[in-house]
This record gives structure tokens, C-alpha cells and sequence, in this order.
């Protein structure tokens, strides 16, 4: 058994393999306060951008987002994605106005702050929104909620009239969670995308396609696949590419038998 | 053990009150702004206008909005540096922010 275990360690060690290998790879040394460099540039820089100039974006670079995308990491490799690219205006128009009709209806029924204080209406709505949080308190967060209000009343839209718009469908049978690897799959997307000089945004509202039998027939939206996330893809009005300042999070790291927080 | 207490994670914030719903703060230089507009294009919520005679136009938050997400694509956008959010949302009860520190630019380590 003891020799079993040694040997095992003994192959485990890569410093090892490497010597056995007769090769070595060096340590990268990234001294301290070195620039940032590019790739982690492009990272800070990319924002989420909902003007778009009108120009179409070449289809061999949403090709090449879409070859970046295919080597995104996933649970067990499962890759439980299936790529829906729409370029058509018409469509890209029927999308955004089925979308705004779903908003419609959710604001109308749910967003209380829109209807006057007091009135049975208001009662209702309220009463209906605060049940429906407790069972969905993440979609009803107050952010999307006033996002869909917004959407509900033409200040805000779902497609950012973008000239080219990728859908990300999961395959519901994915292995783990197939959802975190539809999200790391669109920041290879959108990270690429930026890196191009392409303005992207993720648009979750998406998935309100899923609702219209119309729409899932032109799309090709089958069992097991759902519509989970979209990405908007343009060229961005305007140079967004200043960095911006955000709040710090705190982190709880172990080192040296102590417990530190830092941010 | 919990960070948000029993009471809070019951109290969902009313979205018609700003004292429960703290949307953040967006701070603009009147010095700097140079009335360009293109901030208001990119306010993902909408919430940006401007106002003041012709020539010498300004940018501000729109009265009672809601949805200001904290995202600073106004701060990226602007030439002149002139427009910033400097505070992040919060909310009352069960969405109350946890462990958010200070705003701060890309830091170098």
C-alpha cells in the first residue's frame, strides 16, 4: 500500500514529470506595479453598450467571437451551448417588439410605483408583487423591475436596436449548472468582442422569447435547448473606453495562519 | 449565523420608496461639462438629460428615475471627465449590500 502511495505521489509531482520529461517551463515573472497588460486592459475597458452606430459588423468577426466562445471552459467539458446569430433587421424588430409586449404586461401587473398610491390598482399590484418576490426574489429585484417599466414605456429598449445580435441557448442537461457555463462562454464573446473594437451587451431579457411559440419555431428554440442569455454586438457610439471607477468588495484571505480582509 | 437578519430577509423594499430604494448617486462637474450629450446615449438606464440654454447646455439626473445601476459608462464616455457615480445602489431589508467597499479606479498591485 505504502508503495502504492509513493508512486502515485511520485508521477503527481509536475515539477517531477517535468524533470523525467527532460523539459521545463519557466515561472512568467509579472514584477509588482507592472502596467496593466492587454488583455487585462480590454477587460477593464469593456463596458456594456446600448448605442450602436448603424453599420453592420463584418460576419467574419461575429465568426471569429463565435470560434473564441467554442473553447470556453464548461463543467465536465459539456459545452452545453447552441448559438443563434440574427442579422435581419425585420426580425431583429419583431424581437424587440414581442419583448416590449412582455414588459408591458409584467409592469402593468406588477409595478406598483407606476400606478397611483392608494388606488385599488394599486393594492393589487403591490400586494401581487411583494408575494411574487418571495418566490422569484431575484427577477423581482428592484433593478430589472424598474428596467422593465422602463422598456414598458419606450425610455428604454431590450435589443439596443444592435445590427447583430447572438442568442445563447443552453442545453438544459448540461452537466452541474449548466447556466455559469453560458456565462462564462459569453465573457469569451464579449471580452473578444472588445478586444476587436466591438461594443457588446448581455441581455437577459432575452429569454422572454422562450414564451412565444411564434418565435421559438423561426429561431429553432427546441427541447432540451432554451433561450438563456442574448448578446448585442455594434460598433459603440462614442469612445467608452476610459476606465471607470467601481465599489471594492471585501475579501477574506488565508495566509500564513491568519485571516486578513481585505478590498 | 446570518448577515442579513430575520427581519430583513422578510422586508422586501418598497420600489416606490426612495428611502428603501437608494438608486446612487451620480455627481456632475458643472465645470467640466461641456454639454456634448454623449453621456446621455450612453446611460444604459435613460436617466441623464440635459438642461440650460442653447450653447451653454449641462447634463443631469433626470427627477424622480429610477434604475440608476452604478455602471459609469457616463464616466467612460465623458471627454472632460466631467460626470461620475460615486456610490453604489442599495436597497432596504432583503437586498441590503454586503461587504461593498469604497469606489475606487482600477488599482495596479
Amino acid at each position: 500500500m505504502a508503495e502504492r502511495a509513493a508512486r502515485v505521489l511520485s508521477v503527481e509531482d509536475p515539477e517531477e514529470v517535468e524533470r523525467e520529461a527532460g523539459r521545463s517551463s519557466k515561472i512568467p515573472v509579472v514584477p509588482e506595479g507592472a502596467e496593466w497588460n492587454a488583455v487585462e486592459r480590454v477587460m477593464l475597458q469593456r463596458r456594456s453598450i446600448r448605442r450602436y452606430k448603424k453599420a453592420q459588423v463584418p460576419a467574419h468577426l461575429i465568426r471569429r467571437l463565435l470560434e473564441v466562445a467554442r473553447f470556453a471552459p464548461s463543467q465536465g467539458n459539456c459545452q452545453p451551448w447552441k448559438f443563434v446569430v440574427v442579422r435581419d433587421p425585420d426580425m431583429l424588430r419583431g424581437m424587440e417588439e414581442f419583448c416590449v409586449e412582455q414588459c408591458r404586461k409584467l409592469s402593468n401587473g406588477l409595478d406598483y410605483a407606476t400606478l397611483p398610491a392608494g388606488s385599488l390598482k394599486y393594492r393589487i399590484a403591490r400586494t401581487k408583487a411583494k408575494l411574487f418576490g418571495r418566490l422569484q426574489p431575484n427577477m423581482l429585484h428592484p433593478v430589472p423591475v424598474s428596467a422593465v417599466t422602463a422598456i414598458a414605456e419606450g425610455r428604454f429598449m431590450v435589443f439596443h436596436r444592435a445590427p447583430t445580435l447572438i442568442l445563447i441557448l443552453m442545453d438544459k442537461r448540461g452537466v452541474g449548472v449548466p447556466p455559469v457555463d453560458i456565462g462564462i462562454c459569453g465573457t469569451s464573446i464579449v471580452l473578444a468582442a472588445q478586444s476587436l473594437g466591438l461594443g457588446t451587451c448581455w441581455v437577459g431579457f432575452s429569454k422572454f422569447l422562450n414564451d412565444s411559440r411564434e418565435w421559438c419555431e423561426r429561431l429553432g428554440v427546441e427541447e432540451p435547448y432554451e433561450v438563456t442569455e442574448a448578446i448585442t454586438v455594434g460598433y459603440p457610439v462614442g469612445d467608452t473606453t476610459r476606465l471607470i471607477p467601481r465599489e471594492t468588495h471585501e475579501t477574506v484571505w488565508f495566509e500564513g495562519g491568519k485571516k486578513q480582509i481585505l478590498y | 449565523m446570518a448577515l442579513l437578519s430575520r427581519q430583513e430577509r422578510r422586508h422586501f423594499p418598497d420600489w416606490d420608496d426612495p428611502s428603501q430604494c437608494i438608486f446612487q448617486r451620480v455627481t456632475v462637474d458643472l465645470d467640466k461639462c461641456d454639454g456634448c450629450k454623449l453621456c446621455t446615449l450612453a446611460c444604459p438606464a435613460n436617466v441623464l438629460e440635459q438642461y440650460g440654454e442653447k450653447g451653454r447646455k449641462k447634463v443631469r439626473v433626470k427627477a424622480d428615475v429610477r434604475g440608476r445601476i452604478s455602471c459609469n459608462n457616463c464616466h467612460a464616455i465623458c471627454e472632460n471627465g466631467a460626470i461620475e457615480a460615486t456610490q453604489h445602489y442599495d436597497f432596504v431589508g432583503y437586498y441590503r449590500q454586503l461587504g461593498r467597499g469604497a469606489f475606487a479606479k482600477p488599482r495596479i498591485f
